[in-house]
């Protein structure tokens, strides 16, 4: 008789599977458990003690968790739009440039080389109502001759969250969409200049849907970031004053941690990857359907 | 008598290291610590090498963080069972949480180890009745300081007693302290006061000031009882202050370093701070109104009680250490007499009666430091811990945002205060502690 043994393709692909099941499948299963269980990590035996859905049932009802949802979903919404409007623009001027393009091309990824604390901590001084940059600038102007506390009123706190998120990320995109003008052939928009179309016209039904594939695929990423987002966050508000600039994950970092309830902030965090996993659909199927588009019209 | 010497050996060793030495000698054995970091706790563990010195001990310091990030650190070693670090900054606030993972020290140490200690402050350090942590030079209770110069101008003299009605002086209640701040703030150049506006910090300002005004945070049967009468006027007074622009607008996210850092600018004539800026606040190389800043007790609520939210530093041993002998005995060595002058000579309080003693008689020629501990003194004669709950921290955490709902005007007192009960009886309830 034949001594058994595994097949050598499956042999081969075991080490990998192993990986995959100790760093990916293992977590995620214990979290999902957890997130079934009253767990508090001051208490791991609480981790045994199970109460099926009823994390997520609380969620449901939990005005503070859909709140931080809410703004969450405009974080993303209002960041994404305006780093990919900007992001256009500066791929636009630097593809312009006949000369220094390089130069311009390392200075533009220079914000993406900081770290978020770094940059949470550099915004949170310069929005501080009493000694930060930006008030100090606005009443030496003689624009303003009060404190306006940037990073406590409900709508201002939200601008300076976005101001940083957007000062961070923007090259995301303006480097993804250079390398989209780059790799641009030249004949059509030769050919749309003879066929005597203005520039704006050029650039709607030529250079844009050349783009997109590329801006969808920097959306995909940014908004699977913005999603997370929490370091700029916590250090620059930590979600408040007054729950007033809590997003998800501010949340579930302060029950998980500070209020030790594990097992809940486990349960939040699968309801808030439910909110990337419907961008990304969202920002693959545009994406595809850009790709089409491409290549029925090219 | 050979009966007599063994019975004798036996108890030493039954006592184990009860009859230790200090700081005894643990050659080869390797101590790991996880220590409350920041740049005032420095001077201290620089005399670890000496206890290296002293023991042929090393000292592994595998974490230094502050308290915030150490406990939510703790937790997850907690969770994960990796508990075999033996040394550990611990805080009377954040103790309560954990009271299994450290070792009693008194079945560590000898009694006379720990008989110069301030008996209430090992009292707060007792749970369960195990010593969970040896107090350190590292006392808070908060006291008044404020900007001599305003006091003693003239024009503000007469002008305060035309517009209040009586004189101008150190505040000596809550309601005063209101009334001065008022009166000396000029935003956005100059603020009459100032309060950390979040987390455990607004929520611990407000449980003192509720117990100074006749209030209790939970009752006897541990429900909360916050919402009430005192708590209302208590939160009141945080309002009235951020309405009035007497304090600055970013107060709800400032937290105890904001505090200094704005009293220091010279900005801020009245400032309820913690002693530990004692040193900082009169020194010209950090402080801008140095040699200006005068120090009085805590204000008195309208119960005619003080003010007296206390807490402490301690180090504390795990209960899963190899070596708890050599872990207790550096225990010992960052909290006794020599360490305990050592940190309180830059300003914080000595948790040790000779300490307290030394530091006296060595400000007797500094009347500006003399005038502070005199007025610390009194605030730690009327100190008191926080409630003694293990969910004080997640209670502080649904607490404070409601207090900053009422401060910013996003909710009415009442609403703030009903709100902030409800979730805090359910953190309790959740605890199993309702």
């Amino acid at each position: 008789m034949k001594p058994w043994r595994l097949s050598p393709h499956i042999l081969l692909l075991l080490p990998a599977v192993l990986v995959l099941l100790a760093v990916v499948i293992l977590p995620l299963i214990l979290s999902f458990w957890s997130s079934l269980t009253p767990f508090r990590l001051t208490r791991p035996d609480s981790i045994y003690d199970f109460v099926g859905l009823r994390n997520y049932a609380r969620l449901m009802g939990d005005g503070q968790f859909w709140s931080a949802f809410g703004r969450t979903v405009l974080l993303l919404t209002v960041a994404l739009n305006l780093e990919m409007l900007l992001g256009l623009g500066l791929a636009l001027l630097i593809e312009r440039a006949s000369r220094g393009q390089r130069i311009l091309r390392t200075l533009l990824m220079f914000p993406m080389m900081f770290s978020p604390v770094l940059v949470g901590f550099q915004f949170k001084f310069m929005f501080n109502d009493n000694v930060g940059l930006v008030n100090n600038a606005l009443q030496s102007l003689g624009l303003t001759n009060s404190a306006i506390p940037w990073l406590i009123d409900q709508h201002l706190a939200f601008f300076s969250i976005v101001v940083a998120e957007i000062w961070s990320s923007t090259s995301v995109f303006a480097i993804f969409i250079l390398a989209g003008l780059m790799a641009m052939p030249r004949d059509p928009l030769e050919a749309a200049r003879v066929d005597g179309c203005t520039p704006w016209q050029t650039f709607r039904f030529v250079t844009w849907p050349f783009l997109m594939p590329f801006a969808f695929i920097a959306m995909t990423i940014r908004s699977l970031d913005v999603a997370r987002a929490y370091d700029i966050i916590k250090i620059m508000t930590d979600g408040g004053p007054a729950r007033r600039t809590e997003v998800l994950w501010t949340l579930i970092a302060r029950t998980g941690y500070a209020d030790s309830k594990m097992g809940m902030a486990n349960a939040m965090a699968y309801v808030a990857i439910l909110l990337s996993i419907l961008f990304t659909v969202i920002f693959f199927r545009k994406l595809a359907q850009s790709r089409e588009q491409i290549a029925a019209e090219w | 008598m050979k009966l007599l010497t063994t019975t004798a050996l036996v108890l030493v060793g039954a006592t184990g290291v009860m009859a230790q030495d200090l700081p005894g000698k643990f050659d080869g054995v390797t101590v790991q610590a996880k220590l409350i970091g920041g740049q005032q706790y420095e001077a201290l563990y620089a005399r670890i090498a000496e206890w290296e010195a002293a023991t042929g001990a090393k000292v592994d310091v595998i974490s230094k963080k502050n308290h915030f990030e150490l406990d939510r650190e703790i937790k997850s070693d907690i969770a994960t069972g990796q508990l075999g670090w033996c040394v550990g900054s611990n805080h009377s606030s954040f103790a309560p949480q954990y009271p299994g993972i450290y070792a009693d020290l008194r079945a560590l140490l000898p009694a006379e180890a720990l008989a110069d200690f301030v008996p209430a402050t090992l009292d707060a350090a007792t749970l369960e009745d195990k010593l969970v942590m040896l107090p350190r030079a590292q006392f808070d209770v908060s006291a008044v300081y404020y900007q001599k110069s305003l006091y003693e101008d003239e024009a503000n003299k007469i002008a305060f007693k035309e517009k209040l009605g009586y004189d101008l002086a150190p505040p000596y209640t809550w309601d005063q302290l209101a009334d001065q701040a008022k009166f000396f703030a000029n935003p956005p150049d100059f603020y009459g006061t100032q309060y950390a506006g979040k987390e455990e910090a607004i929520a611990g300002r407000f449980y003192e000031m509720l117990l100074s005004n006749g209030g209790e945070f939970l009752d006897a049967e541990g429900k909360p009882a916050f919402n009430s009468e005192a708590g209302a006027a208590t939160l009141q007074w945080f309002v009235d202050l951020y309405k009035a622009g007497a304090v600055p607008s970013g107060v709800p996210n400032y937290l105890w370093d904001d505090l200094g850092q704005g009293f220091a600018s010279g900005t801020v004539a009245i400032d309820h701070d913690w002693p530990g800026w004692m040193g900082f606040f009169n020194d010209p190389a950090s402080s801008k109104i140095a040699g200006n800043v005068g120090v009085a007790p805590p204000p008195k609520g309208s119960s005619g009680a003080r003010s007296g939210w206390s807490g402490f530093h301690g180090f504390s041993v795990t209960e899963d250490c190899a070596t708890p002998e050599a872990a207790a005995s550096l225990v010992w060595f960052l909290t006794n007499e020599d360490s305990q002058k050592l940190e309180s000579g830059a300003g914080p309080l000595p948790t040790r009666n000779a300490v307290w003693d030394h530091i006296i008689a060595e400000a007797a020629s500094d009347p500006y430091r003399a005038e502070a501990l005199a007025a610390f003194q009194v605030a730690a004669q009327g100190a008191y811990p926080v409630p003694r709950t293990p969910s004080w921290i997640e209670i502080t955490n649904v607490v404070y945002p409601e207090l900053q709902a009422a401060i910013l005007g996003d909710k009415s007192v009442e609403d703030a205060l009903n709100a902030a009960a409800e979730e805090a009886t359910q953190v309790l309830e959740d605890a199993g502690e309702l």
